[in-house]
């Protein structure tokens, strides 16, 4: 292995211009949040088109060198852009592979490069006269749809699913050749239904490259939803942890039935305060104690937020004409007593609840990274397992789950985003990353909540890098070992990002 | 971040500011992403973030900086793109102004390089001598090519001719009924160079209820020296307006201080931090900055005073870095612009900075035409017929990249209220008026664009609502 020679090669057919070796870039490009420190990659290249991926790709097999690909490098709370392990090389793929190669205003779809962001997208559809809306993450606004497709990251409109309403993938595989998928895979010009047709002949790749290293994504389709004329949210208050039951029991026939369209997002009083306010808290304990149940009441007093509060929305042609819709959700989750309903104009005026607004309505918003300064020390990590939407197992798991954030000194933040039978549940580990015990802490409680879920068969939905062989260790041994098979497959020198998701 | 300051040099009030602001950075690096010197040449040291970490070494090490951290804060715009998306809310202006201040200390540029920003800060604060001065680049345009560098980019950036003066100072009464009472700031350049935006202002401000004061002795507010590092030059130019406006607040009383710069605004807004070290003027320079607006503030869409007909042009705003990450202001020029008739256009990548950005761009002109360029690119992709914005540095800066008529909002407003048609539209074709809708439609999401149209580009078949 020679990652001098690989380096001159790739300088030779980029542009030295395009390798960048700067110790200031090495060490930023080593950067995360996670509590097991940064990992120092050797190199930052800069390709251009998917035939530069594919030549480095091909002169990594030459030379025996890692490649770790990234698109926008704002994987936030799961490794931001740092490989698995240092010293490999990064592609990052954001700097110059950042176009919306089509966008079709009669079929619904754009096709995009790794570096395009949420922002870039919901810009250019703007700029085209507002007719359809990208779904958006509540994460950065300069996150990369592709990299948070592939990662199986969500929006929270009816096109929340971002991998399952992608469709049509230009891959680079591990030996360099270069594939398309579906009708893509047509050796033809005019490619009709590459964009627009998920299932064709034979089997559907596009799957082996979620959560893997199998290939390098450098084209992508996504589907746009027609942007409606109004858009109407809702939001409703619970005073107690408890009542978590209660609410998933109240969500579940509202999305089976679709009359909601949007996902609830049932969110925590620390999850939606934390956006807004660094932890009142902390400093007493020197984040040594979790905060008190007396100090959280009083956060949401002040906040006008209750213990969870969800939140969901219309679409419809005027604000008035779902009024009926909004009267049935009122008395829906009202008729117990407990909950206080805040209508969209009050919910705008909160900054939580307006980034949920937000959030369904295709805007990208800065909101929530808020929380990322509950504690001081930039540590974070999210833990992200899912509950079948029965509320008693949901508040089982919040049960399970707050005890371990308790039990590690840690804050209880949570936001379950619910459909019509399964809700993901974001846990946030917010943690001091300038203080060791702190950093021990989160390290010790992310394992006991992986432990703990795991054990009541709940694997999680996208892992943070400090502990992606950590969760592939915990599934059945032959998975493993189609994972491996495939990887040496389509890999066989095992340039692209050994170690991602477990997979070697 | 750690920083590892003596207590000999925590003393110090603005190394003890400094090392507050550092430990607030903890490397998110969401401040990358929007940084345009950053985003146009990969290189850390052209980001916040690493600009964060020179700061630290300069100020930890003390004494003379070095060139190279000299070089990566010059070329920082001060757009503040950072600070919008920063997570844990670092105060990188704040900061930079500290070390922008510490360089201007300790730092002996190059000779050439010490006079033309000596020049830059003696000319663009003073009208009558920006005057002269441009008189003077007319004469040397035609030897330009045999100038040295930087001033034949000054000599190019100078206008060819200049609009005739006009002094507003005086009062200026409310039309009918007084409503409030406001001082507004002329400014410096911005009254050599565009006179008819205060002129409109004025304008507009009096025809809605609104008395206008403008005291003579108010002039720069100081940003441009301050973005310098020429913290007591800035301060004294700060001091007259503190002084002029503290004196009106006591005698007739004052609901605001009115500025219709942004960049201006930012600063003015800033006073009580800009005098805090001054224990005669500290409390004068906080009661003026509490009150002090933007001209866009001011007015609510429903006090606009509307005729029944409106001429829709197509106008795309340019948010001006200095109001949408300094202060914050997005939503309220667009709502009156809109209110007012016009269709209004977002412009895409508007978190990008220009490259206007003060003195910018006659100090770091490569960086700042490359930036002009791409927005302008981006401004005339909306397919608009004219440019709205709320900063004369801006309006000036596309103007050298795009031929569409550059107004400010207060023009735009001035004209659908009664006042003059602008002078900057006078050359194009203007749609024809038409009925004023009673009300807009609401719209759910905040700062949601428009319903579909079947009118404006896409397909009919997806307006199914």
């Amino acid at each position: 292995m020679s990652m001098d020679a690989f380096l001159n090669d790739a300088a030779g057919g980029l542009g030295a211009e395009h390798v960048n070796t700067a110790e200031e870039t090495l060490v930023r490009y080593g950067e995360n949040t996670m509590p097991g420190g940064d990992r120092r990659p050797a190199a930052v290249l800069y390709p251009g088109s998917t035939e530069e991926v594919a030549a480095l790709v091909r002169l990594a097999n030459l030379h025996k060198v890692a490649l770790f690909p990234t698109s926008t490098g704002n994987n936030m709370g799961l490794g931001t852009r740092s490989a698995p392990t240092e010293g490999m090389a990064v592609l990052d793929l954001g700097r110059r592979m950042n176009r919306i190669l089509e966008i079709d205003d009669r079929m619904g779809f754009a096709a995009v490069e790794p570096g395009v962001s949420f922002q870039m997208l919901a810009d250019e559809l703007k700029r085209r006269g507002g007719q359809w809306m990208n779904s958006t993450t509540s994460g950065p606004p300069q996150g990369g749809m592709i990299g948070n497709a592939l990662d199986k990251g969500a929006g929270y409109g009816p096109y929340f699913d971002h991998f399952g309403f992608s469709c049509g993938m230009e891959v680079v595989l591990g030996t360099g050749e270069v594939i398309r998928t579906g009708d893509g895979s047509i050796e033809a010009d005019n490619l009709v239904n590459w964009h627009v047709s998920k299932y064709s002949f034979g089997p559907i790749l596009d799957g082996l490259f979620a959560q893997s290293n199998y290939g390098i994504v450098t084209r992508l389709g996504v589907w746009l939803l027609p942007r409606p004329p109004a858009i109407r949210s809702f939001h409703f208050a619970f005073p107690d942890d408890g009542d978590l039951e209660e609410i998933v029991e109240l969500c579940r026939p509202l999305k089976m039935s679709n009359f909601v369209p949007t996902l609830f997002r049932v969110a925590n009083d620390l999850y939606l305060i934390g956006s807004e306010v660094p932890s009142p808290a902390y400093a007493a304990s020197n984040g040594r104690q979790s905060i008190s149940d007396e100090a959280r009441k009083a956060l949401q007093r002040e906040h006008g937020l209750g213990a969870w509060t969800v939140s969901g929305a219309f679409y419809g042609p005027s604000m008035e004409a779902m009024e009926p819709q909004i009267g049935r959700v009122v008395d829906h989750f009202c008729a117990s007593g407990k909950a206080t309903y805040i209508p969209h104009e009050a919910a705008l005026e909160k900054p939580a609840l307006a980034c949920a607004v937000a959030s369904f309505s295709g805007e990208p918003t800065l909101t929530e990274l808020g929380l990322l300064k509950w504690r001081p020390g930039g540590g974070n990590a999210w833990f992200t397992p899912g509950t079948p939407m029965d509320g008693r197992t949901a508040n089982e798991f919040q049960t399970l789950g707050r005890a371990i954030y308790e039990a590690n000194g840690l804050d209880y933040q949570v936001m379950n985003v619910a459909g019509p039978r399964f809700a993901r549940g974001l846990h946030v580990i917010s943690f001091n990353r300038e203080d060791p015990d702190e950093c021990a802490r989160a390290d010790a409680a992310y394992r006991a909540l992986a432990d703990a879920f795991y054990a009541r068969g709940v694997a999680v939905g996208r892992a943070p890098v400090d502990w992606q062989d950590f969760h592939m260790d915990k599934l059945m041994p032959s998975f493993r070992d189609a994972c491996a098979a495939i990887k040496r497959a389509l890999d066989p020198n095992g340039v692209i990002a050994p170690g991602r998701y477990g997979i070697y | 971040m750690k920083t590892a300051f003596t207590a000999d040099q925590l003393a110090e009030p603005e190394i003890a500011a400094a090392d507050g602001i550092l430990r607030t950075c903890v490397h998110y690096g969401f401040c990358t992403a929007v940084c345009p010197t950053y985003v146009l040449t990969r290189d850390e040291n052209e980001a916040p973030r690493g600009r964060i970490d020179l700061i630290r070494a300069m100020l930890e090490t003390g004494g003379r900086p070095d060139a190279k951290t000299v070089g990566h804060i010059d070329s920082c715009l001060s757009c503040n793109a950072c600070m919008t998306t920063c997570a844990v809310d670092v105060d990188y202006l704040h900061l930079a102004d500290i070390a922008r201040a510490y360089i201007e200390e300790n730092y002996r540029r190059p000779l050439a390089d010490r006079l033309l920003r000596r020049l830059v800060a003696r000319t663009v604060t003073d009208p009558a001598r920006f005057a002269r001065m441009t008189r003077l680049a007319r004469l040397a345009r035609p030897f330009r090519g045999l100038l040295p560098g930087r001033l034949r980019t000054l000599v190019g950036l100078a206008p060819a001719a200049l609009p005739r003066a006009q002094d507003l100072s005086g009062v200026h009464p409310a039309e009918g009924a007084r409503r409030m009472r406001v001082a507004l700031l002329q400014g410096c350049v911005q009254q050599a160079l565009a006179p008819e935006i205060n002129a409109a202002t004025v304008r507009l401000l009096t025809r809605h209820g609104i008395e206008v004061v403008v005291p003579p002795e108010a002039g720069c507010c100081g940003a441009f020296t301050l973005h310098m590092g020429k913290a007591d030059t800035a301060r004294a130019a700060a001091a007259r307006n503190v002084d002029a406006w503290h004196a009106e607040l006591e005698a007739g009383g004052l609901d605001a201080v009115v500025v219709n710069a942004s960049g201006c605004g930012t600063v003015v807004k800033d006073y009580a931090r800009l005098f805090a070290g001054d224990p005669a003027r500290r409390d004068k320079a906080a009661a003026v900055a509490a009150i002090a607006r933007d001209v866009t503030e001011l007015l609510a869409p429903e006090d606009l005073r509307l005729p029944e007909t409106a001429v829709p042009l197509a106008v795309a705003y340019h948010d001006a870095c200095s109001l949408q990450h300094a202060q914050k202001i997005r939503s309220e020029p667009r709502a009156l612009l809109r209110a007012a008739g016009f269709d209004m256009r977002d412009v895409p990548e508007g978190h990008f900075c220009c490259g206007s950005a003060g003195a910018y761009n006659m100090l770091q002109p490569e960086m700042a035409e490359a930036l002009g360029r791409r927005k302008a690119a981006h401004i005339e992709s909306t397919g608009a017929a004219a440019v709205a914005a709320g900063n004369l540095g801006c309006l000036a800066q596309l103007g050298r990249f795009t031929a569409l008529p550059l107004l400010h909002t207060a023009e735009l407003l001035d004209w659908a209220t009664g006042g003059p048609l602008p002078e900057a539209l006078r050359e194009i074709p203007l749609p024809e008026p038409v009925a004023r809708k009673q009300a807009a439609a609401p719209t759910g999401a905040p700062a949601a664009p428009p319903p579909p149209d079947a009118s404006s580009g896409g397909t009919p078949g997806a307006a199914i609502w």
